[in-house]
Order: C-alpha cells, then sequence, then structure tokens
C-alpha cells in the first residue's frame, strides 16, 4: 500500500504503477500489450476513460482490438471477444506487429532483467545453454521494442536480480551499449521511454541514454533505490515524488476497469 | 460415392508418429493446448521428439516432463499466473532439453517459408542475441546499404502438427469458435495436421456459420472427437482453463516422485477421453463451463 489521499483506500503497487503508466499514454495513440499483463490492460483502459478517448489498443495473441470490460480478463481471454470493437487473425497481425516500422506508437512490456540502457531480458539469467533461471522466452518483445516509436517496463519487483549492470541475454533492445548504439545498430528511431517499478519512475539521459531517476514514489528514499539497483542510477538534484493517484482515478479504475480488484489481489 | 471421412481415434491419429519426429503444437498459452492428443502421444511412447509449440505452457511442458522431447523450439512457454513453465524450466537448466530459442518474427516467418516453399523468410534484424544461441534458425542476410538490416529464417515444416478446435465436421472443416492464434499458419506449414475438436458436427452446422472454418478439410489429415481436449486449458467459448488442476500440476512438478504420480494418474491411466474426463470428474468439469461473469 502507497499513501494517498485520505478519502479513498489507498492503492495498491498494482494501482499506483497502472495510474503512474496511463497518465503518459496519448489519446489517438496505437498500442500493443502482450499476454499476463494486467498492469498494462488497466494503464490502456483508465487512459481510454480519463483523457485518451482515441486511444487504439490491440491484444496480439487474441487479435482483440479495443476490448473494453470493466473487470480484468487475460488479454487472450475468449470472454474478451463479445467486448472487442474487432477481431483479427493473427497471419494478419503479424505484418504490423513483427515486420512493420512504426505502426505501434507504444508497447508495455516486463522483463526478468533489465539493464542500466533500458535492454530486457526475458530468457534466461546465466549461460542460455544451462541457465540458473529458465524465462518464458522472446515472443513479441524483439520486435516491439525494435518496431514502436516507444515503449514501456512494468516490472513488480526492483531489486539487484532484476536491475543489472548488463542483461544475460538481450530479448528486447534498449539503447543497447548507449549514446547512439542503437541507431548505428541499424533499428529505426524509438527505445524505452519510461521503467516503472514499485520504488520509482526512471527515464534516460539524452545523449548518454543511461538510465536516471525520474521521482520515487512516496516514502521511497534515494539509497533504498541505489541499494535496490545493481548499476549507478544517473540522479539530477533531488528526484521529485511521483505525484499519487488522485481520489478520481483510482475511483475510475475501481469501478470501471478493475471492478474486480485483480490489481489489488495480485500485487498489493 | 460418399465423402472420405476424416474421423479417428485418438489412439488412431498419434500411433504412427516415429521416434524423432518433429511435433508442432497449437494454441496460445492457456487456450487450445492440444492436450487430449499430447496426453495419447505420451501413451504411445513415441521418443526424442523436437517439440515446435506456438506460445503455449502444458502442451509442451507435460511432453517435456514426461521425458518425450530431446529439443523444443521456444518463443514463450509459460505458465502465467502460475509462473514458470515447471518442467521447461527443470529441463533447460539441467541443461538436458535442447532449446531453440526463437521469437514473433521468426516463428511467423518460419512458418511462411513453409507455407510459401520459399528457402528462408527475411526478418527484421532486431539487435537480439537470438542469432548468437540459435544460429541455425537466425542466419544474416546480406543486404544493399542504405537497406534495412535483415535476417533469413529457414523454414519450420512439423512432421505433424496437433491443433485443438471447438468443432468440426467428419471431413475435417474446423471451426474456431475464438482466436486461432497460430492454429492456421502452423497447419499449413505442417506436412500432417491432427486436430481434436470438443465436438464433431454435421456437415449443415459447419455451411451455417462457415465464416468460423478456418481449416478447411484439404488442410487437415485427420479429426478426433475429444469432449473438453484442451483440459486443463481453455477452449474458446466452451469452458475456461482449470485453474485448480494447473496448481495442482505445479505442485506435482516440484518433487519427482509426485510428477511421476501425476502421469500415472492423468496421463497413463486414463486409457481414452472418457477414463481421463472421469478421472477429473464431472463437478469440476461443468463449473469450468460457466462464463466468467457468473463467477465471483
Amino acid at each position: 500500500m502507497i499513501a494517498t489521499d485520505a478519502q479513498v483506500l489507498p492503492p495498491s503497487t498494482g494501482e499506483f504503477l497502472a495510474v503512474v503508466l496511463a497518465r503518459d499514454l496519448g489519446d489517438g495513440e496505437k498500442a500493443i500489450i502482450g499476454t499476463n499483463s494486467d498492469i498494462q490492460l488497466a494503464a490502456c483502459n483508465l487512459a481510454q476513460r480519463l483523457h485518451a478517448p482515441n486511444l487504439w489498443w490491440v491484444s496480439g495473441p487474441g487479435g482483440m482490438v479495443n476490448p473494453r470490460r470493466e473487470m480484468l480478463l487475460s488479454t487472450a481471454d475468449f470472454e474478451n471477444i463479445e467486448s472487442a470493437e474487432a477481431w483479427l487473425d493473427l497471419p494478419n497481425m503479424v505484418d504490423f506487429i513483427d515486420w512493420q516500422i512504426h505502426f505501434f506508437d507504444f508497447a508495455i512490456l516486463s522483463a526478468i532483467q533489465i539493464d542500466r540502457f533500458g535492454n530486457i531480458n526475458t530468457v534466461a539469467i546465466g549461460d542460455h545453454a544451462k541457465p540458473k533461471l529458465r524465462g518464458p522466452g522472446v515472443v513479441g518483445i524483439a520486435a516491439l521494442t525494435g518496431l514502436s516509436k516507444r515503449f514501456y517496463v512494468v516490472l513488480t519487483r526492483h531489486d539487484r536480480s532484476a536491475f543489472v549492470p548488463k542483461v544475460d541475454f538481450i530479448s528486447g533492445p534498449g539503447y543497447l551499449d548507449g549514446g547512439n548504439s542503437r541507431e548505428e545498430r541499424g533499428l529505426p528511431p524509438g527505445g524505452p521511454k519510461l521503467i516503472v517499478t514499485p520504488l520509482g519512475v526512471f527515464d534516460f539521459v539524452p545523449g548518454s541514454r543511461a538510465m536516471r531517476i525520474k521521482s520515487l514514489h512516496p516514502g521511497v528514499s534515494l539509497e533504498q533505490v541505489r541499494d535496490s539497483t545493481g548499476f549507478d542510477l544517473v540522479v539530477d538534484g533531488t528526484p521529485p515524488v511521483t505525484p499519487v493517484p488522485a481520489a478520481a482515478e483510482l475511483e475510475i479504475l475501481r469501478a470501471r476497469v478493475d471492478s474486480k480488484g485483480a490489481l489489488r489481489k495480485k500485487f498489493p | 460415392m460418399s465423402r472420405t471421412s476424416k474421423l479417428v481415434s485418438l489412439d488412431q491419429a498419434v500411433a504412427d508418429i516415429a521416434d524423432g519426429a518433429s511435433v508442432g503444437l497449437g494454441g496460445w498459452i492457456f487456450n487450445s493446448q492440444p492436450m487430449a492428443l499430447v496426453r495419447a502421444l505420451i501413451r504411445q511412447g513415441a521418443r526424442n521428439l523436437d517439440l515446435v509449440p506456438s506460445p503455449g505452457s502444458i502442451a509442451p511442458d507435460l511432453l517435456i516432463g514426461a521425458g518425450r522431447a530431446r529439443s523444443t523450439v521456444c518463443v514463450f512457454i509459460s505458465f502465467e499466473h502460475h509462473g514458470l513453465a515447471p518442467q521447461f524450466r527443470r529441463a533447460a537448466e539441467s541443461g538436458t532439453l535442447k532449446v531453440y530459442e526463437m521469437d514473433g518474427p521468426g516463428i511467423a516467418g518460419g512458418l511462411r517459408a513453409s507455407i510459401c516453399d520459399l528457402p528462408f523468410m527475411p526478418i527484421p534484424d532486431l539487435a537480439t542475441d537470438l542469432p548468437r544461441v540459435n544460429p541455425q534458425h537466425y542466419r544474416p542476410l546480406p543486404t544493399q546499404p542504405g537497406e534495412r538490416r535483415l535476417l533469413a529464417v529457414p523454414p519450420i515444416r512439423p512432421d505433424i502438427c496437433f491443433i485443438h478446435a471447438q468443432q468440426a465436421d467428419e471431413y475435417g472443416n474446423v471451426q474456431f469458435l475464438g482466436g486461432p492464434f497460430f492454429d492456421v499458419m502452423l497447419a499449413q506449414a505442417s506436412r500432417r495436421v491432427i486436430v481434436s475438436v470438443d465436438r464433431i458436427v454435421s456437415p449443415d452446422i459447419i455451411r451455417r456459420a462457415n465464416h468460423l472454418t478456418k481449416l478447411p478439410a484439404p488442410m487437415v489429415d485427420a479429426v478426433v472427437e475429444a469432449p473438453f481436449g484442451a483440459h486443463p486449458s481453455s477452449s474458446a467459448s466452451l469452458y475456461r482453463a482449470d485453474d485448480v488442476h494447473l496448481r495442482e500440476y505445479v505442485k506435482a512438478s516440484a518433487k519427482t516422485d509426485a510428477y511421476r504420480a501425476y502421469l500415472e494418474r492423468y496421463v497413463e491411466k486414463p486409457i481414452d477421453s472418457a477414463a481421463y474426463l472421469n478421472e477429473i470428474g464431472a463437478a469440476r468439469l461443468a463449473a469450468l463451463a460457466v462464463s466468467e461473469t457468473n463467477l465471483t
């Protein structure tokens, strides 16, 4: 729980992250989210309800466009179909998901490791042939990080095993080795915009493209974030406090997006 | 002369799958995993299989856990809210399972190359570590100066593929009442296509809603009627995933003895679809057929 306005039940971590993400999603943008994406889905649907009625999002696997339920269901869940405004076949979708450049304004992803230049790993920790931890795999992450105009990463844990100097496997390119290395490698303009964790919001310094503290959540100290991060984060002066979810944002989230309280249960 | 029926039993469908075959598995994570066919294949005994699963969960995991796979393509193998895929994880971490790491463009490109009889399909070079760990499926592709950087993915052509859908007629016109995911591409790319369906319907029913037919008869070699054949995953519009059973599976995976007992109880002993469903129980199955809107 993170302290906020006294009138309403304080947001759980999951609710807090969904609201923080939703605020950055623009009206009229095209977005894609993956499977097992409760926070990502909540952020998109909350943005639609609040300030972005023309936000258009698609669930890759299920082909559902703008499914709009008042409760959270897995994005591939067939019961989303009846609440979607279109339903596309995957073989048609892969053209704009896996090949086309900049079809999507943004993607929202997760990872088992992230490094200081925002590269993400969902495959393996340690040697790929005999890993210490075997993750689920790359699926659409390479294409979404490589081809979208920007991407977000939401992580529900922030510790030194997740925030590492260099990822063991690049599933999705961030700014690669920093500086202009992403462009020099031949990737279209893009890259990670914000990393959202239970401790704070992080962005990347123009030029060096190194990860920087953008804001810290209420009650989180600089020392705590440094202790939980396996590389030196850039700090510009004293980082501001992340603006807490307003009562109105939480009310809409709870009434119209996550009416069964899945975020509170899964990410307390 | 009458039209040929492709309807066979589970055992007949998997009977001649040989050791060392490559086996495509359709569905998506906890949706439409072709589980009745997977369990029948484990009972049949074929070994050293090379798996080519669409993003999946328990279908590849069970074949790996039962010791039937020597390799798997991994685009995504996950148990989502139940954690990492337990048997896949164990086998990969012990180094006993060869994993061909792939991504969305790689699998889509490889299937398309197979479907189109091309030597390779170009995909964007996205600066990942995939070519480093899987040079067999990601080859450098020379390009002209100023052109986009590309990789070449050779054809992916499974010897056989298993797909689960909701209904079909006995001639092999297969209908999907939910997302077909990669199933159509996987079927087109494979040498032989076996489909399990929850129910066989008459050709009249198929014609009445013909827009639902995503796999027409010539793309299908055999059809099996397997009610709840995707259990414990979901089958669109008919039943939801069985989270209680999935938890039981994950728990059993923690210990060798418990996993052995799981295989015996749910895979080896129930020799057909009816015996398996009896083992799961009528009340449980009926509860899964309830819409989420009625669940608390």
